[in-house]
């Protein structure tokens, strides 16, 4: 239970501190998911040597800068594709991906359902605050409909993706969603994926309270924190039968599982194979 | 499965089922109460369609649009020849059923003293949000109370593990059917009747997963009725709620702060504020009891939580 | 692994192979074990034989979603310390630009195989062209340095691509193989096997705290930090400072920027390849790389059988180009002819070193090769000083 080792966690041990303060602006949710990450990564013993975190561009790309262990800060969208690659190269190494919502689901999009289809051992993390902030705040494929944006003066009139929905019919072996705003359950949810064999995606619910939150007077990070409880549907309730009263609510907790075989031990397992056949091909 | 049967159950010796017949004209009072999601609502229904159907008067009232915020889902069933007042009384339930252990024990002023029959299922939903850590010392916000000491104040109680035995059975969703088998005991109709009653609410895939449930939770009652008390372990092993063991201090990384605010308006208690230099401060260290809420919600990683110990009386360093 | 632990290094000396063939094998050869690519003619062979021959060797082959992910799964290999490779053609080549520029950036090793085939666009899959000269040199955005080898025959994609590797590990740099549909899939009779030493790339040792992992002297090579030794570095493509995060300070950036723009500067000798025939004497230079070269060396023979004195400069390493080479080779020489098949991107390269008055080009676009006597007659013309 993520709960009762809270005492014994200090963030700051998986952090470079010579680094901080970061660069997110005052309130900035994504704070509070690379707490989560480091604190379910604190739970799991992750040793910081063998732990490989990349990241893409944006906001949620920088936070790698952040954590003390081997991080890669690599191009828009193609976090996944290089942790592809760095995953099945070196299947010792714990491989994190953190990614944005524009980052995994816009110029990423292709990479993150065949990285879901291909099940390799990657855990990934989408930071979802509806906007790409760090260009100064237009639409994302998250935008919740007639939101304001730069890009969208008006009001955001095109539908917005449900991430976690996608990335299990691509067939992630795990996907789960939880909001900033309860930081154990979050960690739980990331603990969980990281256990997972196979692909992991979580996507968070994120606030750009100085972005976003201000276009759309959404208040205050305090009031934007509170704001997701009404947003989101504990896991606890997913299944109720009032659904009058929550149809407009996103479900929490652990969406998706299954069991899919596991790509990288998969592929050794058919090298194998080629192997054994070529050395018998040799004796001949 | 047995050895938690033996451990849970808190029934007293000898057999002391509480009977509508012996009741004569007054009506059966049920008490149904869980979380949202659990299945409350068919439980419900199921028993008032029985009794309609042996021809009592049936009256059932409920509130569930709660369970949306997190709050609590509960349904008043009373039958009888003849029923005026839809909702039950405190005091007056003659059976608490309850699917969730916190919403039980919210619920027990509701049963009758000395005679009420309570039935609670052991399984534990922390509210999100309302589980933080308010106390120090406290592992989370949640009832304390052991099925050991709930058997003090109720005539005659069951805690049963029915979320774990639905789920042995393949379907944790079956809980409420086992607690429904487990209800059966307690009131006199036929079995079939009763079996008919789930067949009408469940599901026609899950009918063969409830009917076992309905069965298990039956047979583990009359089983727990044959046995002596013994001894008592908690539910789950708990952290004994004491008193200040240590003082809350906050450590606070001033360079890193950024004066978000979140945690001055989010803390439970208010006792954080910003200082002139916009930086958060421990404005009241008697109220905070160390929850942590601000440590988690700070964006910027400055706030960190301690306890200091507090050397008691007497004792040298 | 060296090549002389390869299963594929025992292998009978003599064999019949195509290009993308050879090239699959120096990979295996120089140590490459990990391979991203995604289909695409005229390079796919090269992808289908590493399929088969890296588990062999205990190495990766993936078939990634797209040309992006491919050149993206590469450097996340050889970030993690594995030699990488991925293959493509000019379609393909234009969409892993992006990715391309981020191993020059934060310096990557990895190799890129290019075969080049008719353009613009999907042009002509299955011709040969030589019109991806200057995309190979300046593809990506912002200044970067890069090197670009182009074999002209099967042999040399072997041996090419197993100096690709040393020199991508040895410069921390991306280094690019380019060469034509027309020696990608011609089958010729080679001797391989004759395992060439390949460099090893030079890893940080020493106390983490010193570790800088970007600080290195001009023209020298940072270290690189392997995932798993300790150093916990961070790599960006953001402009970084010696400590390897992001800096926009200008003297920082400047320092940093400048040694990376300047690395191959000082070892241009050793990067630099080429072959010189017959200049010497040459009163006409021939200037030509891939299947243009092979025919400008039959093309030389028969002008030297007519009493021509007409030369073959042929560069082996494009980028950064020979460029004291080649103004030794045309010192004597009273005009220079560029046979491409394109419509002057290697001509323009040799006006910029020679000056544009004898330097003449020959272009095919039509998706076939340039006939030795289509170049006999032009180097004659030239000879005769006739335009």
């Amino acid at each position: 239970m993520i709960v009762d080792s809270a005492p014994a966690f200090d963030v700051r041990e998986y952090l470079r501190k010579e680094m901080m303060p970061h660069f997110l602006c005052p309130g900035c949710g994504h704070g509070i998911a690379l707490r989560a990450l480091l604190w379910a990564l604190h739970e799991l013993k992750v040793d910081k040597d063998k732990l490989a975190v990349v990241s893409g561009i944006g906001c949620a790309g920088r936070l790698s800068a952040y954590i003390d262990a081997s991080t890669f800060h690599v191009t828009h969208g193609r976090p996944l594709a290089y942790a592809t690659g760095l995953a099945l190269a070196r299947p010792d190494l714990r491989v994190v991906v953190i990614s944005g919502d524009g980052d995994c689901l816009a110029i990423g999009g292709n990479h993150l359902i065949h990285a879901c289809r291909r099940n390799l051992k990657i855990t990934c993390l989408m930071l979802n605050n509806e906007v790409y902030g760090m260009t100064g705040g237009q639409v994302s494929p998250t935008t919740s409909e007639m939101r304001v944006t730069t890009t969208t003066p008006l009001g955001n009139s095109e539908p917005h993706f449900d991430a976690c929905a996608l990335a299990a019919a691509a067939g992630a072996g795990f996907v789960g969603r939880e909001g900033t705003r309860h930081v154990p359950k979050l960690a739980e949810l990331m603990l969980a994926g990281l256990e997972h064999p196979g692909f992991s995606f979580i996507e968070v619910l994120s606030d750009c309270t100085e972005i976003f939150g201000r276009k759309n007077e959404m208040g205050s990070s305090s009031e934007m924190i509170l704001r997701q409880k009404s947003e989101l549907r504990p896991e606890a309730y997913r299944d109720t039968v009032d659904t009058p009263f929550r149809a407009n609510e996103l479900p929490t907790g652990v969406l998706a599982k299954n069991a899919r075989p596991e790509y990288g031990a998969a592929y050794r397992k058919a090298a194998a194979a080629i192997k054994a056949a070529a050395a018998k091909k040799g004796r001949k | 499965m047995n050895g938690r049967r033996a451990t849970h159950s808190t029934a007293a010796p000898g057999p002391v089922p509480a009977a509508p017949a012996a009741k004569a004209r007054e009506p059966m009072n049920v008490l149904i109460v869980g979380v949202g999601g659990q299945g409350v609502i068919m439980v419900s229904k199921a028993l008032a369609w029985l009794a309609q159907s042996k021809g009592f008067e049936v009256k059932q009232s409920e509130v569930h649009g709660m369970a949306k915020r997190g709050g609590t889902v509960f349904s008043h069933v009373r039958f009888g020849p003849q029923v005026w007042s839809p909702t039950i009384a405190m005091g007056e339930a003659d059976i608490l059923i309850a699917l969730e252990w916190a919403e039980g024990m919210r619920w027990l002023p509701y049963l009758r003293p000395e005679s009420g029959v309570f039935l609670c299922d052991t399984k534990r939903i922390v509210p999100p949000f309302a589980c933080l850590n308010r106390h120090p010392g406290a592992p989370m916000r949640y009832s304390r109370e052991t099925p050991a000491e709930i058997r003090e104040h109720v005539g005659e109680g069951y805690a049963i593990a029915a979320t774990e035995i639905a789920e042995a059975l393949g379907n944790e969703r079956a809980a409420n059917v086992v607690l429904l088998g487990a209800l059966s005991t307690a009131l006199d109709f036929p079995i079939a009747d009763w079996e008919a009653a789930v067949a009408q609410f469940v599901p026609k895939k899950t009918l063969t997963v409830n009917l076992e449930a309905f069965r298990s939770g039956r047979d583990w009652i009359e089983q727990a009725r044959l046995m002596t008390p013994v001894a008592e372990a908690p539910v789950e092993a708990q952290q004994p709620l004491t008193n200040a063991p240590g003082k809350v201090r906050l450590e606070i990384t001033e360079e890193w702060c950024k004066s978000c605010d979140i945690c001055v308006k989010l803390c439970p208690e208010r006792c954080l504020r910003l200082n002139a230099d916009r930086i958060v401060e421990l404005a009241d260290a008697e109220t905070c009891t160390g929850c942590r809420l601000c440590e988690w919600l700070c964006p910027d990683f400055a706030i960190r939580v301690h306890f200091d110990e507090v050397a008691l009386e007497g004792s040298r360093s | 692994m060296n090549a002389a632990d390869s299963p594929l290094a025992a292998r009978p000396a003599v064999q019949l192979v195509s290009g993308n063939h050879a090239c699959a094998l120096g990979a295996v050869a120089a140590g490459c074990r990990f391979f991203a690519g995604y289909p695409i003619t005229p390079s796919s062979e090269i992808a289908e034989r590493l399929s088969r021959a890296l588990p062999e060797v205990d190495g990766v082959f993936v078939q990634m979603e797209d040309e992006l992910a491919s050149m993206a799964a590469v450097i996340g290999a050889s970030m993690g310390g594995v030699k990488a490779m991925t293959a493509t053609s000019g379609p393909g080549f234009s969409l892993k630009q992006e990715n391309l520029g981020y191993a020059a950036g934060a310096e990557i090793p990895c190799v890129i195989v290019n075969v080049m085939r008719g353009g613009p666009s999907t042009g002509m899959p299955t011709r040969p062209s030589q019109a991806d000269i200057m995309q190979s040199r300046w593809g990506s955005h912002g200044d970067y340095p890069i090197i670009v080898l182009t074999p002209a025959s099967v042999r040399e994609i072997y041996t090419e691509t197993i100096r690709a590797f040393a020199l991508a590990e040895k410069f921390r740099t991306p280094v690019i193989l380019l060469y034509d549909q027309a020696i990608a899939q011609l089958t010729e009779t080679v001797q391989l096997g004759d395992g060439m030493p390949c460099a090893e790339r030079l890893w940080a040792s020493g106390a983490r705290e010193a570790y800088r992992p970007y600080a290195a002297a001009p023209g020298a090579v940072p270290a690189m930090a392997r995932p798993g030794d300790g150093y916990r570095s961070h790599t960006t493509g953001l402009n970084h400072a010696e400590d390897g995060f992001p800096t926009q300070h200008p003297e920082t950036v400047e320092r940093n920027l400048g040694r990376l723009l300047t690395k191959l500067d000082s070892h241009l000798e050793e990067i630099a390849s080429w072959e010189c025939i017959d200049c010497e004497d040459a009163d006409v230079l021939i200037v030509a790389i891939g299947i243009s070269a092979r025919a400008s060396r039959r093309a030389l023979e028969q002008c030297r059988s007519r009493g021509l004195r007409v030369g073959l400069f042929r560069p082996l390493t494009l980028w950064p180009f020979p460029e004291n080479a080649l103004q030794a080779a045309a010192a004597h020489a009273r005009s220079v002819l560029v046979p491409e098949l394109n419509t002057g991107q290697l001509r323009l390269e040799v006006e910029r070193l020679l000056g544009r008055d004898r330097v003449a080009g020959l272009h095919r676009i039509d998706g076939e090769p340039i006939a030795p006597e289509q170049i006999a007659a032009r180097a004659e013309s030239l000879a005769k000083g006739t335009p």
